[in-house]
């Protein structure tokens, strides 16, 4: 390993070990609900990299994956189940609807795709809505022992695995894979990869991700409707997220989601939300100028800082033979 | 049994009149310019925002104040296209739809919370005095104000037609959808057909929106339903063809109304978009569009 | 009348023409003839503004074009057909024919260029209410070339006219190319058939590989491998 990969990975270790540590050391629950939000936004926006970023299929519906989680860790837990199996289950049944939709939906290429995913977003919030319109509300039994901190562990967990699981597939030949049909999937099929294979197995990472997601959302939250979380601005966070940290890398996730809660909270001085409104002027500059979101950004940066005085820059040799 | 299922065949006509004029402005940008513009319904608000305010605020009859709501929209057309689609113009067509996609995206988002941030959630509705007049024939009860936002609606879209047909702009518009690189090497501007195209189509929405706000109602959020319903309508109803669009346009309507009818108004939205996921999944060309070779 | 020097141009990373300069003068035929892939299309759409040059510059009557686009150039005067003709195959013979007279001196003049190329090509006026797909190959070229003439270029640039088309037709379309340039319009020709090229011309210029590699007239142009590869293959 190289010293740059040594001194990341101890970096990493620290941070994780000082996130461990936070309910010890921090006393207000103000703060440890905003960390609680940043996870939950990470980890939304890194389960929909995982197929909007890696793959290159822009999933407008995500909430459909997330909501499900929610409900059914909810209805599990409620019932009697362990939480981790509850858990669990939040995780798998969202791959199952992925699978479902995810083999005729594949068909449809790049934007059919994506208003396909809308509209399913649509259909489950609907349905939802009209199924389960009272509010889901903790027993009492369980308010009683309501506490703050295993819930940030559960939400810490989910994020550590997410964005775990996020790295190692990015780094996988799978990986590899789906970059190629990202780019150029034509191509990539010529070469043998299967893009519906591949995109598959994204899909379903990607909805059980959301899923374990929604199952701590379900965990946390004392009380709220069952068709909240199916809503249509969780699938614009997790766009909107992904694609102002940088879509395709797996810090790009992180720093959107620490910048959206932080930008969320400093925005929050008039009742109606304003953060939206800037967060979407945000997400479109971005798409028009700086694809690459905040991480292209600080890499245009430490490019400009990186240029060292003396060292030529090598022009391309122009290729032999062309069209 | 038949007089109900008769009249919600009425309504659902009547308001699929309105489905076709909003999915025709989408499909007339998106055939020319292959931008996808998703943010269209919250365009279409707009437009019944115009005329909701003119009303309440000056007095002015809905019908009469739907040249402004019109212009509102061409005008904030030529501003968001300058601005922003202007610069994906150049594009690879798939790019193009994407990052259109995306943009229009994040700024139905912006336009849906200014609109909730300045005027509420409250749902609006515009009464006139002769929003309550009723045509009864035949058993079945026709709101005035409903049919005539269908009649305006057709009329528009013969108008549009014949403009696509028969003037010299409108076939320039039709050659560019063909050909633009042809067209270019003919003298034609392709960024004044854009600009036009894309215009239009923001001004159709606005026609739509106000027509909505007199007939039935508006919110600020109203923009993804009626985004959806259009990308439903104009995939029914296959890109190249408006007859075809509008005539889904009713099917839709009709459809939604029936259902209503039938299993409850919770399911009604619902309709559409299983619709359009069996269209996309069975024949993404739509029902009357041509295969894409 | 026409002139580059210096072109240098190509898509995205790939430089396709390399330090490319030609002149035509008012009212010549001149053919620009190569191999496939020799950036004979890229040099005509450097010149209609369709690709813009990396390096170098057009200059019509002096005039430098290189900023311009497309649509502006075309009123300047210079018509590009494009390979494989490109008609419109939704719109009818005459309304293909009627969108070439867009800009406002074509319009003036759109009557005598329509009685023009239906002297030309009067099997367009036969079937000037069809539908433009369906005609056959030939028709179809000979209807973007009416259709190129129709804006009353000054200079009309044709790309690979003679592709796909029997060779009867090609010597018809030919003839018209020949007949058009008689009539005062100045033509620079990319033909991949240098034979007929070489025969319609008097002056050719030979591209390989993006690069001007000679200029000249039939005899002197043989020596060069490509095209005698071309004409005795």
């Amino acid at each position: 390993m190289t010293r740059k990969q040594v001194l990341t990975t101890l970096l990493g270790l620290v941070l994780i070990a000082a996130m461990a540590l936070v309910p010890m050391y921090v006393k207000k629950d103000s703060t440890i609900n905003l960390i609680v939000m940043v996870l939950l936004y990470v980890s939304l926006a890194s389960s929909w990299n995982i197929l909007g970023g890696f793959a290159g299929q822009v999933n407008l519906g995500h909430a459909a994956f997330f909501g499900l989680g929610t409900l059914v860790t909810r209805s599990l837990w409620l019932s009697g189940w362990p939480l981790w199996a509850a858990m669990l289950a939040g995780g798998i049944v969202p791959v199952l609807l992925g699978l479902l939709i995810g083999i005729p939906a594949f068909k449809l290429r790049g934007a059919y795709f994506s208003i396909g995913t809308l509209a399913l977003g649509q259909v489950l919030y609907v349905i939802v809505g009209n199924r389960w319109p009272l509010i889901t509300s903790l027993p009492v039994k369980y308010l009683g022992s309501y506490s703050l901190a295993p819930r940030y562990y559960l939400f810490l967990g989910v994020a550590l695995v997410t964005v775990g699981a996020a790295y190692i597939l990015m780094r996988s030949r799978f990986g590899l894979g789906l970059a190629a049909i990202r780019e150029e999937e034509d191509a990539a099929e010529s070469l043998g990869v299967s893009a519906r294979r591949h995109k598959i197995l994204a899909l379903s990472l990607s909805a059980f991700f959301a899923g374990l997601t929604g199952g701590a959302f379900a965990f946390y939250h004392v009380g709220y409707y069952p068709q909240f979380p199916f809503g249509p601005v969780w699938s614009f966070d997790a766009v909107t997220i992904a694609f102002i940290g940088g879509t395709g890398t797996i810090i790009g996730p992180i720093v959107g989601g620490i910048f959206y809660v932080v930008l969320k909270e400093l925005l929050a001085l008039r009742l109606v939300e304003i953060h939206l409104t800037v967060f979407g002027i945000l997400f479109v500059l971005i798409v028009l100028f700086l694809p690459g979101g905040l991480v292209e950004a600080w890499q245009k940066v430490r490019d400009a800082f990186a240029r060292r005085p003396g060292r030529p820059k090598v022009g391309r040799p122009l290729p032999q033979g062309e069209n | 049994m038949l007089a109900p299922t008769i009249q919600s065949l009425v309504f659902g006509i009547l308001i699929g009149g309105l489905f076709g004029l909003a999915a025709v402005g989408l499909s007339l940008v998106f055939g020319v310019t292959k931008f996808l513009n998703v943010s269209h319904g919250e365009l279409l608000m707009l437009g019944g925002y115009t005329s909701f305010w003119l009303f309440t605020l000056y007095r002015v009859d809905p019908f009469v104040g739907l040249p402004l709501a019109i212009l509102a929209l061409v005008v904030l057309g030529v501003v968001l296209y300058k601005l922003i689609f202007t610069r994906m113009v150049k594009l690879s067509d798939e790019t193009k739809i994407k990052n259109t996609m995306l943009v229009g995206f994040g700024l139905g988002l912006v336009l849906q919370n200014v609109a909730l941030r300045l005027w509420t959630a409250d749902d609006r509705g515009i009464t006139t005095s002769y929003s309550s007049h009723v045509i009864q024939a035949f058993g079945v009860r026709f709101p005035v104000v409903r049919l005539i936002s269908f009649a305006i609606a057709v009329v528009v879209l013969l108008a549009l037609q014949l403009f696509l047909k028969r003037t010299y702009t409108g076939k320039a518009i039709r050659a560019t959808v063909q050909d633009w690189e042809a067209a270019t090497l003919l003298g034609i501007d392709i960024h004044k057909v854009y600009l036009l195209s894309f215009v239009m189509g923001a001004g159709l929405a606005g026609l739509a929106g106000g027509l909505v706000a007199v007939g039935y109602s508006i919110k600020p959020d109203m923009g993804l339903e009626w985004t959806l319903i259009s990308l439903i309508v104009m995939v029914l109803g296959g890109l190249g063809s408006f007859v075809g669009t509008f005539v889904a346009g009713l099917v839709v309507g009709i459809a939604q109304s029936l259902t209503s009818l039938w299993l409850g108004g919770a399911y009604r939205e619902m309709v559409a978009l299983l619709l359009f996921l069996l269209v996309l999944v069975l024949r993404p060309q739509g029902l009357f569009g041509v295969k894409e070779g | 009348m026409l002139e580059l020097e210096g072109i240098f141009a190509g898509y995205k990373d790939l430089t396709v023409l390399r330090d490319i300069s030609l002149r035509v003068g008012a009212g010549e035929l001149v053919a620009l003839v190569g191999p496939n892939g020799a950036g004979k299309t890229t040099t005509l759409k450097v010149i209609s503004g369709l690709v813009r040059p990396t390096a170098g510059e057009v200059r019509l009557d002096g005039r430098p074009l290189t900023k311009e686009p497309p649509h502006r150039i075309v009123q300047m005067g210079i018509s590009q057909v494009l390979e494989g003709g490109r008609v419109f195959t939704g719109l009818t013979v005459l309304e293909n024919l009627e969108l070439g007279a867009f800009g406002a001196a074509a319009r003036k003049a759109k009557h005598e260029n329509l009685k023009r190329v239906f002297t030309l090509f009067p099997r367009l006026e036969e079937r000037k209410h069809q539908r433009a797909g369906t005609l056959s190959g030939g028709e179809r070229q000979m209807l973007a070339i009416g259709r190129a003439l129709m804006t009353t270029p000054r200079l009309l640039m044709l790309d690979e006219p003679s592709f796909g088309l029997a060779p009867i037709l090609v010597e018809q379309i030919f003839r018209m190319i020949a007949e058009i340039n008689k009539q005062g319009v100045t033509v620079l020709l990319v033909e991949q058939n240098v034979r007929a090229a070489l025969e319609l011309t008097q002056r050719a210029y030979v591209i390989e590989n993006g690069r001007i590699v000679g200029e000249g007239s039939g005899d002197s142009l043989l020596s060069f491998e490509s095209v005698r590869s071309a004409y005795l293959g």
